[in-house]
């Protein structure tokens, strides 16, 4: 991988990856390994996921990316600066909106925002304007002077979003943008993440553990356990590695020979990787499935076979996950103040 | 400049939380009125008494215990100010200041700032009812001013403490019962509610370490006696130094809780 040297990257302008990373690693105090080498790169204007259980180290990286930890070991590249070397021009250049909801209860949206342009050292009237637009964008306009303590956990994920653009960030990072949240207040937050790639060609680096949300969201996703990267690629592409569609077919009462043959044709079918018969169940795993079931019965009715049921399954994000993870249920090792400030969002994410 | 942009800014977030929350303007009006009176008026049985009156330098209890009460609301307006770092870091908040180009410094010094102008808007209305309750300040507006500025300066201090303590001890669970054991032997080991005359010797060596009591000499100077300049100079000298120093430890200790 070429790193560009800082005098060349003025805001990132030359830039093919706009997050370089190599060898990154963290080890916490008691030797704790939350990030173990990991190397990757995000194109400009990519939404790129990093999809993991909990403890899996996303935190961690989007810590070190976003300069606010140190990394033990490797070299990390966000719009061209170095996020050791050059902190404060990283910053300059991103937006974080962390896993915790980062807004203060006893202002009001506005205040939140405003200050928000305060620390971005943005001239007061250019604030205001930005501070309008943000809470229009995010549909918080009608409530904007009322205190957040108020807000419903939506809103309030919704204010920490804004406060993250309030600068117009290259890059924007994202650390479980939805969670906790309800499946409308979800899919809400989804329309805004690719608004925003649309509309300002940002680019998003987000974590997440909801496979479905790596699926609608990303270009790539990198799946990362035990601070290890263990697949990067498409949604798509990752499911392909796991094979393909599975179509299952029931066959009706019909001679054994008749069924070979049935088989055998389907067997030659374009886009099939293999076919097993088994109790009167038939599996078809191919590309393309949806495709497939029509030509299954073409193929099928000159031979005389009926079927009795059909099924399709596609390969989700899931079994991807689940595939390169494994099942099991992770301990967490965390010190007392971690576990009071999860159970702290857990509160304020229910809007209590 | 932008230091003094952020430093306003996590000033300006401080103040607004403040008077956003009702209830506890109520506390800081009532709270020194509560002890004013009651506290004023249990103890004006002591200057009564000749010598008594006589230790404590005034001619009515309430005229000594004034600056002592406000110094304690100095005191104690300072030594939470820990608290909201620590939460603003349970909450994630701090990392999204980290995140922003704010000046390292602006954090702590912001917070002490604010801290401080909370402490003197309490320390004026002590003032305030003090002098509905008949007391009278020797050296007028002027004199006022000067002893707003000493009790806020002590309350900025405190507030250095009070964040070079938490950033020290990382949880607010922790840090509520080591700022009590903090609190009272600082007042008790000064001249705030007890005349130095009336100490034993011991205590009036630790008194003479503790800033609390020149802050607090000075300010009664000032009510009580006039332009007593050597009193004032000192207090005013010693808390300078004070808070000097607290900046100094509690933004060192920030930057370094910082990796
Ligand atoms: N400050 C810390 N000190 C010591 N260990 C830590 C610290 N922060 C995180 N860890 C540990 O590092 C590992 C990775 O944590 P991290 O927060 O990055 O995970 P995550 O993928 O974000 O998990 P989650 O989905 O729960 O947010 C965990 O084992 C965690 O206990
Ligand atoms: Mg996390």
């Amino acid at each position: 991988m070429l790193f560009r040297s800082a005098a060349v990257s003025c805001g990132g302008e030359k830039v093919g990856a706009i997050i370089e990373v190599e060898g990154l690693t963290k080890v916490y105090a008691r030797g704790i390994v939350a990030v173990k080498e990991v190397t990757f790169a995000v194109e400009e204007g990519e939404i790129f996921g990093f999809l993991g259980p909990n403890g899996a180290g996303k935190s961690t990286t989007i810590m070190m990316l976003t300069t606010l930890i140190k990394p033990t070991a490797g070299r990390a590249f966000v719009a061209g600066f170095d996020v050791v070397r050059e902190p404060g021009r990283v910053r300059l250049c991103i937006g974080y909106v962390s896993q915790e909801l980062a807004v203060d209860d006893n202002l009001s949206g506005r205040d939140n925002l405003f200050l928000q342009a305060g620390f971005y050292h943005l001239p007061r009237g250019e604030a205001r304007a930005r501070c309008d637009e943000l809470l229009k964008m995010m549909g918080l306009y009608e409530r904007a002077d009322d205190l957040v303590e108020t807000y419903s956990g939506g809103m309030r994920k919704r204010l920490d979003i804004a406060c993250g653009l309030i600068h117009r960030p290259k890059v924007l990072f994202l650390d479980e943008p939805t969670v906790g949240l309800d499946t409308q207040t979800r899919h809400q937050i989804w329309g805004y993440i690719k608004a925003l790639r649309e509309k300002y060609g940002m680019t998003i680096f987000m974590t997440t553990h909801y496979m479905e949300e790596a699926d609608a969201l990303c270009d790539r996703i990198a799946i990362i356990d035990r601070g290890v990267i263990k697949a990067v690629g498409a949604p798509a592409a990752l499911k392909d590695r796991l094979g393909g569609d599975v179509v299952t077919l029931r066959f009706k009462e019909a001679p054994a020979e008749k069924i070979r043959e049935a088989v055998a044709a389907l067997e030659g079918l374009a886009g099939v990787r293999g076919v097993k018969h088994q109790d009167g169940d038939c599996f078809i795993v191919a590309r393309g499935g949806g495709e497939l079931i029509p030509q299954i019965f073409q193929v099928l009715q000159p031979l005389g076979v009926g079927v009795e049921r059909v099924t399709l399954k596609r390969p989700s994000l899931d079994d991807v996950y689940l595939y390169y993870t494994g099942r099991e249920l992770r301990d967490e090792t965390g010190s007392k103040e971690e576990a009071m400030r999860a159970r702290m969002l857990m509160r304020r994410v229910r809007g209590a | 400049m932008t230091v003094l942009s952020d430093i306003y800014y996590v000033c300006w977030r401080e103040m607004k939380r403040f008077w956003q929350h009702k209830p506890r303007i109520l506390v800081v009006v009532f709270q020194p009125l509560v002890w004013l009176v009651l506290m004023g008026n249990m103890m004006s049985g002591l200057t009564s008494n000749p010598f008594a009156s006589r230790m404590l330098g005034v001619e009515r209890y309430i005229d000594f215990m004034t600056p002592g009460v406000m110094i304690m609301t100095a005191l104690f307006g300072g030594i939470f100010s820990g608290v909201s770092l620590l939460w603003d870091r349970r909450i994630g908040f701090l990392s999204k200041m980290l995140v922003a180009p704010v000046s390292r410094v602006a954090i702590p010094v912001g917070k002490m700032l604010a801290t401080a102008m909370q402490g003197a808007i309490q320390v004026a209305v002590i003032a305030l009812v003090a002098l509905f309750l008949g007391v009278k300040f020797k050296t007028g507006l002027g004199g006022f001013l000067c002893l707003l500025f000493i009790a806020a300066l002590f309350c900025f201090a405190m507030a250095g403490v009070s964040l070079s303590v938490a950033i020290w001890v990382k949880t607010i669970e922790g840090l509520h019962p080591i700022l009590n054991f903090f609190t009272m032997p600082m007042v008790f080991s000064s001249n705030a509610i007890f005349p130095e005359a009336a100490m034993p010797s011991w205590l009036r060596v630790v008194s003479a370490w503790n800033p609390l009591s020149y802050a607090v000499t000075a300010m009664r100077a000032l009510i009580v006696e006039g332009w007593a300049w050597g009193k004032i100079l000192s207090g005013l000298m010693v808390t300078l130094l004070f808070a000097f120093a607290m900046v100094l430890v509690a933004t060192c200790q920030f930057k370094r809780s910082l990796g």
